[in-house]
């Protein structure tokens, strides 16, 4: 108690000087409440990414040797998948796009994205419809030339009229608009709105090829992931002998591990080295602690004489030392959260705490009945299978269509995030596509 | 029995090394009840020293202390602390006071390790202060005091604790002589009152107003006289006060 009082005393005198010894306790825990703050707070940003492009996807990509001897792998996915997987697997769409001009009336997208998927492209990408129709089993079968586009592109196009049934031109081919997708990505040019998906059986058509050779599975749930990785091996096996082709499967999943990984270890590193800041400062309180008692050695020597008990005197000390670094700690603290959400605002438009994070506002928002909603195309596929494309078909370029599953949008535009899945496996497919001449 | 004693005491500083130094060197003395001690001698012969060995602030490094008859060797770290609260009060040269307490606060510090009760503390050190006529700078800071007017404080903690021992080093020696002949009358009317006055000095003329003065040279006791000059023998009997 008396401790106490001596050591505010002492403290008030100098203020300037406590002040100054804080500051590096204040500064240190700053740093590190920051820094991890920071840090979650990219994770969950790359998490919340990862989430909008889908989670629990395995992307298998199939390059033949000899395109006419190819076998219908798409077909023969399709049954397997609705046969021997039907419990884990919820959709498998094929995976293919390419950059075309958007135009309706005077108005033209130039990079937006098309993706040539099923009845299930959106489920498989995590896309929401929000007006209209989904591409459908029939519009597969007919090659309609239809199309659902993106929030972005719907804006753009549209302003606030109602795109469904209008006419859009993809790449100076007519396109009725059947739906829109909720926005999911920031409906910002280059964002996973600024998209169409159009039938996959128009890939003759809009691409001049019928290669289908990369597909999404979407497996219900990521403990089901490596089963289902495990089965379509086999089955892959199976089906492309090694003379005529080869196949690769990619776990969609991995790329967010391996990122969350990658935040880990960036946090530990980060966090310590905030942890030394927090230790210099810590030093600095001792050393300052240190001159203040010889300072003070003439007032000790007093109290000695008179009698004061030895745990009074380093008590007063103690308390000194302790009150200012837990002044600086509680500042450091709320400098520290003050800053996480200014920051966490500006960077990643997250309510950042150090200690987590609030629930991404967006997040879920229209997301209906979660992933295991209804399957109006299940009862198609034995019809559809039949009017796949595939074998028997010209013979063209082969095509490494691995890039399409992997970047968001063909071109990859999000350079925010230097993470190695954007920077992997060379060109996206929409840049491939382009050069044959389209 | 005695109450301070002595026996065969030396300090040695930085012992083993080159600079070691034999401050004292093997004193025995013995100091009664009552009794009014000059210890004089010149710089360096260890007058500090015996004086910080004799308030328990050091121990020494051969020999024994005897306080009240206890030997202060065999006393615990708490028992230390007691013995400098309750039985010996100190006055240094400068450098008495406290500067981050008040005057009153000063004087009231002693009865606060005696666990003393707050408001009685206050009144206390009222008292004491009204005893060496400075109550009026009670609220002051010790900074705000002149010399003279420190000691008086001094005195007044000396006397607010009730010590039966009052240790003073040079508690003149950056006074002028009407002020030294203040603290000087102050001290004498406390050995009046009983209190043990050990009194260090390097001045003579202060040192003949004790009734004994004891001399050290080179850490050795030279000399032990009673007031008027008289050599006498050490363990000579309590002389109490001069009339
Ligand atoms: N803490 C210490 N460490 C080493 N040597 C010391 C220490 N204190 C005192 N001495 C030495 O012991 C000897 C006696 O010192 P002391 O302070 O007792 O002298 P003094 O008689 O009080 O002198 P003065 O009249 O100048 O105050 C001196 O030689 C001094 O240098
Ligand atoms: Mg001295």
């Amino acid at each position: 108690m008396n401790a106490l009082i001596m050591a505010l005393d002492s403290i008030r005198e100098k203020k300037g000087r406590s002040f100054l010894t804080m500051l590096g306790i204040i500064i240190g825990v700053t740093a590190v409440l920051v820094l991890v703050a920071l840090v979650s707070g990219y994770n969950a940003d790359i998490t919340a990414y990862y989430e909008k492009l889908g989670v629990n996807k395995v992307n298998v990509t199939v390059t033949w040797y000899d395109t006419s001897r190819s076998v219908d792998v798409m077909s023969a996915l399709y049954d397997y998948c609705d046969q021997e997987l039907s419990d884990m697997v919820e959709e498998v769409s094929p995976d293919l796009s390419t950059s075309l001009p958007m135009k309706y009336r005077t108005t033209t997208l130039d990079s937006s994205t098309v993706y040539l998927g099923s009845d299930e492209y959106a489920v498989c990408n995590n896309y929401t419809l929000k007006s209209g129709r989904d591409i459908n089993a029939f519009d597969i079968e007919q090659r309609n030339r239809v199309c659902v586009l993106g929030s972005y592109v719907a804006d753009s196009l549209f302003q606030y009229a109602d795109p469904i049934g209008e006419t859009v031109y993809l790449g100076g081919e007519p396109f009725t608009v059947v739906g829109t997708y909720y926005q999911k990505d920031g409906g910002t040019e280059g964002a996973m709105d600024d998209m169409a998906v159009i039938p996959y059986s128009l890939d003759r058509a809009m691409l001049q090829t019928d290669y289908l050779t990369s597909f999404t599975v979407k497996v219900d749930k990521s403990d089901n992931m490596d089963a289902v990785m495990a089965n379509l091996e086999v089955f892959l096996a199976d089906t492309i002998s090694s003379t005529v082709g080869e196949y690769e499967l990619e776990n969609g999943n991995a790329a967010m591990t391996e990122s969350t990984e990658e935040m880990i270890s960036m946090s530990v590193v980060l966090g310590g080295i905030a942890g030394i800041a927090l230790l210099v400062g810590g030093i600095g309180i001792m050393n300052i602690m240190l001159v203040t008692v010889t300072e003070r050695t003439r007032e000790i020597g007093i109290k000695k004489s008179i009698g004061a008990p030895r745990g009074e005197i380093i008590g007063q000390f103690l308390v000194e030392a302790a009150i200012l670094s837990g002044m600086g700690g509680v500042i450091g603290i709320l400098l520290g959260y003050g800053l996480s959400l200014i920051l966490g605002k500006a960077m990643y438009d997250l309510i950042l705490f150090p200690g987590g994070l609030l629930p991404r506002r967006e997040r879920s928002r229209h997301r209906p009945g979660g992933g295991g909603a209804v399957r109006p195309g299940h009862r198609l596929r034995r019809l559809r299978r039949q009017l796949l494309p595939g074998s028997g078909a010209d013979p063209g370029p082969v095509l490494q269509a691995g890039g399409a599953g992997r970047g968001p949008r063909g071109s990859g535009k999000r350079q925010r995030l230097p993470h190695p899945l954007f920077r992997r496996g060379g060109k996206p497919l929409g840049g491939l596509l382009h050069q044959p001449g389209l | 029995m005695s109450l301070i004693r002595l026996d065969n005491v030396s300090k040695i500083y930085a012992q083993g090394q080159e600079n070691q130094v034999n401050a004292l060197d093997g004193v025995t003395l013995e100091i009664n009840q009552g009794e009014f001690v000059a210890i004089i001698g010149t710089s360096g012969s260890g007058k500090s020293t015996m004086m910080n060995i004799l308030g328990c602030l050091d121990v020494p490094t051969a020999g024994e202390y005897y306080l009240d008859g206890v030997p202060v060797s065999g006393c615990t770290r708490r028992e230390l602390e007691q013995i400098r609260s309750r039985q010996i009060a100190f006055i240094f040269q400068g450098y008495n006071l406290i500067l981050s307490l008040n005057v009153w606060q000063n004087v009231a510090l002693p009865l606060l390790y005696q666990k003393v009760p707050l408001a009685q503390r206050k009144q206390r050190a009222m008292e004491a202060l009204e005893q060496v006529e400075i109550a009026v700078k009670a609220d002051s800071r010790p900074s705000q005091l002149s010399g003279g007017q420190q000691q008086r404080v001094a005195i007044a903690r000396a006397i607010a604790a009730r010590s039966p021992i009052l240790m003073a080093d040079e508690p003149t020696g950056a006074l002028d002589s009407r002020t030294e002949a203040q603290v000087l009358e102050l001290m004498k009317a406390l050995n009046r009152q009983g209190t043990t006055v050990i009194l260090i000095t390097h001045d003579t003329g202060i040192a003949a107003q004790a009734h004994r003065t004891v001399r050290v040279m080179d850490g050795k006791i030279v000399h032990d006289s009673l007031w008027d000059g008289v050599l006498m023998d050490i363990n000579a009997p309590a002389m109490g006060v001069t009339p």
